[in-house]
């Protein structure tokens, strides 16, 4: 069989998800940078051409740079917590006890959960009126009168960090549990005849097996977070007054609340972008920790 | 007073009793070897030694203090393992010096320390690298920089040398003797190597089913085991041994009309008694006609040369027997041969008991 054979045949083998990734990710990508530079709406008028206008509005205005602060500021902190809840409940779930496969099963269950659920459980927990949360807090005197933990600006964005916490921090938890098999046994065994204490054990024996896996979580999840709109949407929307208002919901709401698809379409490619130089980034990282652990 | 002292140590995991009651007595500078093949407790042991695993009942005593119940950081002991366990993001220096680290030691005592663990070891140079960029050998040395700098009361060695290749296992094995010599610490090793054990031991535990078959000096062990496992175990080939039965003072060797005069030191040995005899292939040489003595008829079936020896299998009346020979031994497949040994080399065992018959003096 010839070689060029078997090179048409494999590009005709890849043909049906070439004209399926063409179809739905490379003209919509392309129609999306057409649009950028146009004032279109998204019903009715084609638009025309604006240059980089839609651009401009759009990085100067305060609701951008609002909107990244906020955004910003909701990676950091989510991930962050999960990344050390992840690690520690991996250390606990890594000791031997009894029950410890179930836990293990069942720490994995926030996490595989569809997201609206986990956003719709956790409104009913922060509802003002019959919330868990309100419930939870008087009874134990922390708090005098129930308070609307979404309703209002000031808890809103910190009551959704807590709400992606919960379903992420299994998938840290998970990758570190793994990632912790790895960690050699007369390793850990010498380090407690050395001497080392659990700090510096962790430190010395675990971290540097850890370090690798972990690289890798952290730079899944920070993209995801910077791109998080499912859980803010079910459970805020954005609200109370913005305050939970992250780049995704943005462009949502400038594409389709206000309809201006052009300023609504350079938005969404700024977010690529941004998420593009992060992953970037990210990769780098990760090659130099793997680097430098091998 | 005993630098390390083992009392009926027991270990259940659940219904199985791993250990059985073990008992050893060191004294300060001793070797000891825990030989035995896979799953007969002797890493168990170690472990309970260190504080990596509890003992179910029994007693450890360091010097005059029990050390059940202490922290393996504080038992005044230094371990070395067969994977070498270095911490893998630290340099070889870091790594020597590690235990130091952990317990405070000022830094210019603990460089000291370190560069004097290195020069021992010859690995000066290695100091700023790290693990991975070591050979298995150099790793090795760094384990046991390792536990050298910290001057422990008593070293404990996890097969140590199972992951090195054949000529550096020789090599390490002298260095190590050279360093017991130099240091003279206590030493509790194990293996499953014989060899390891003869060449380093100043006493062997040969372990079994966690139990102790026999406690003694190498040459103790290799020249007179104390039960047929022991016979069989140490040694390579192993011991020959062969069905025998006592009759009229002459053991006669079951299969064959072979009979040879019954030695003296087990006259006690009541007529009738089946017997194993147990000699050792290196006992055995090629009798010639002029000399008187011991010999056993045999033919040969298999010959072997190793370079330093022949090892010949032969037999006799359907039992094997295993000679090394001289290289240079005349002989060949299928010829009949007497094998010649003293009266000394010669053992007897209970076949039912396993253990070796008594000796009248």
């Amino acid at each position: 069989m010839s070689g060029s054979w078997m090179t048409t045949r494999a590009w005709l083998l890849m043909l049906p998800l070439l004209v399926v990734m063409i179809s739905v990710i490379g003209w919509p990508l392309v129609d999306t940078v057409r649009l950028s530079f146009t004032d279109a709406k998204l019903v009715g008028t084609q638009g025309n051409f604006v240059g980089f206008d839609n651009y401009a509005k759009m990085l100067s205005g305060s609701n951008f740079q609002r909107t990244l602060i906020t955004t910003t500021w909701f990676a950091v902190i989510s991930v962050a917590a999960e990344m050390v809840l992840g690690v520690l409940a991996a250390l606990l779930l890594n000791q031997q006890f009894r029950g410890r496969a179930l836990l293990r099963a069942l720490m994995i269950l926030p996490w595989a959960l569809p997201t609206v659920v986990n956003a719709t459980l956790w409104r009913l927990i922060y509802n003002p009126e019959y919330g868990a949360l309100n419930a939870a807090l008087t009874q134990i005197g922390l708090l005098e009168a129930y308070r609307s933990w979404l309703g209002e600006p000031n808890t809103a964005l910190t009551a959704l960090i807590v709400a992606d916490c919960w379903k992420n921090f299994p998938l840290v938890a998970l990758i570190a549990l793994a990632a912790l098999q790895a960690v050699p046994r007369d390793i850990t065994a010498a380090s407690l005849v050395d001497g080392a204490g659990p700090i510096n054990r962790f430190r010395f024996v675990i971290l540097p097996y850890l370090a690798g896996p972990l690289m890798v979580a952290l730079v899944l999840r920070t993209i995801e977070a910077f791109k998080v709109f499912d859980i803010i949407w079910v459970m805020t929307r954005g609200g109370p007054a913005n305050s939970t208002r992250t780049l995704s919901i943005l462009v949502y709401q400038e594409a389709f609340s206000f309809q201006r698809a052009g300023s609504g379409a350079s938005l969404a490619l700024i977010v690529t972008l941004l998420v593009t130089v992060l992953a970037v980034a990210y990769a780098a990282l990760v090659r130099k920790v793997a680097g430098s652990t091998a | 007073m005993s630098a390390l002292e083992i009392q009926n140590i027991r270990k259940s995991y659940g219904a199985i009793e791993t250990l059985k009651g073990i008992d050893i007595a060191l004294q300060s500078g001793e070797f000891l070897v825990l030989l035995g093949s896979s799953g007969c407790g002797k890493s168990t042991l170690l472990n309970i030694i260190a504080g990596l695993a509890e003992a179910t009942s029994g007693d450890i005593r360091i010097g005059d203090r029990s050390i059940l119940g202490v922290h393996p950081k504080d038992r005044d002991i230094a371990m070395v393992f067969q994977s070498y366990a270095l911490y893998p993001n630290l340099s070889v220096r870091r790594n020597i010096g590690f235990g130091l680290e952990m317990r405070k030691v000022p830094v210019a005592e603990r460089d000291k320390a370190v560069q004097e663990a290195a020069r021992l070891l010859q690995i000066e140079a290695l100091l700023d690298r790290k693990p991975n960029q070591l050979s298995g050998g150099q790793r090795q040395r760094v384990a046991i920089g390792r536990a050298l700098v910290r001057k422990p009361q008593v070293f404990l060695f996890d097969e140590p040398l199972s992951n090195l290749d054949a000529k550096l296992r020789l090599e390490m094995r002298t260095e190590l003797k050279r360093l017991h010599q130099m240091l003279r610490t206590t030493v509790v090793y194990v293996t499953h190597d014989q060899i390891e054990a003869m060449t380093l031991a100043t006493r062997i535990a040969v372990m079994k089913d966690g139990r102790i078959e026999q406690l003694g000096t190498p040459e103790e062990i290799y020249n007179r085991p104390a039960t047929l496992y022991v016979a069989g175990f140490v040694g390579a080939p192993p011991m020959n041994i062969l069905d025998v039965t006592v009759r009229g003072g002459a053991l006669e060797v079951a299969g064959s009309d072979v009979a040879i005069p019954l030695p003296a030191r087990y006259a006690a040995i009541g007529d009738g008694a089946r017997l194993s005899l147990g000699i050792r292939p290196e006992a055995l040489r090629l009798a010639t006609e002029n000399v008187a003595g011991l010999s056993l008829p045999a033919t040969v079936e298999v010959v072997e040369l190793t370079g330093p020896e022949l090892i010949t299998t032969a037999r006799i009346g359907g039992q094997k027997l295993i000679a090394c020979l001289a290289p240079r031994a005349r002989i060949s497949e299928g010829e009949n041969h007497r094998f010649a040994f003293d009266e000394e080399a010669l053992r007897l065992f209970d076949p039912k008991t396993g253990k070796a018959c008594e000796v009248s003096s």
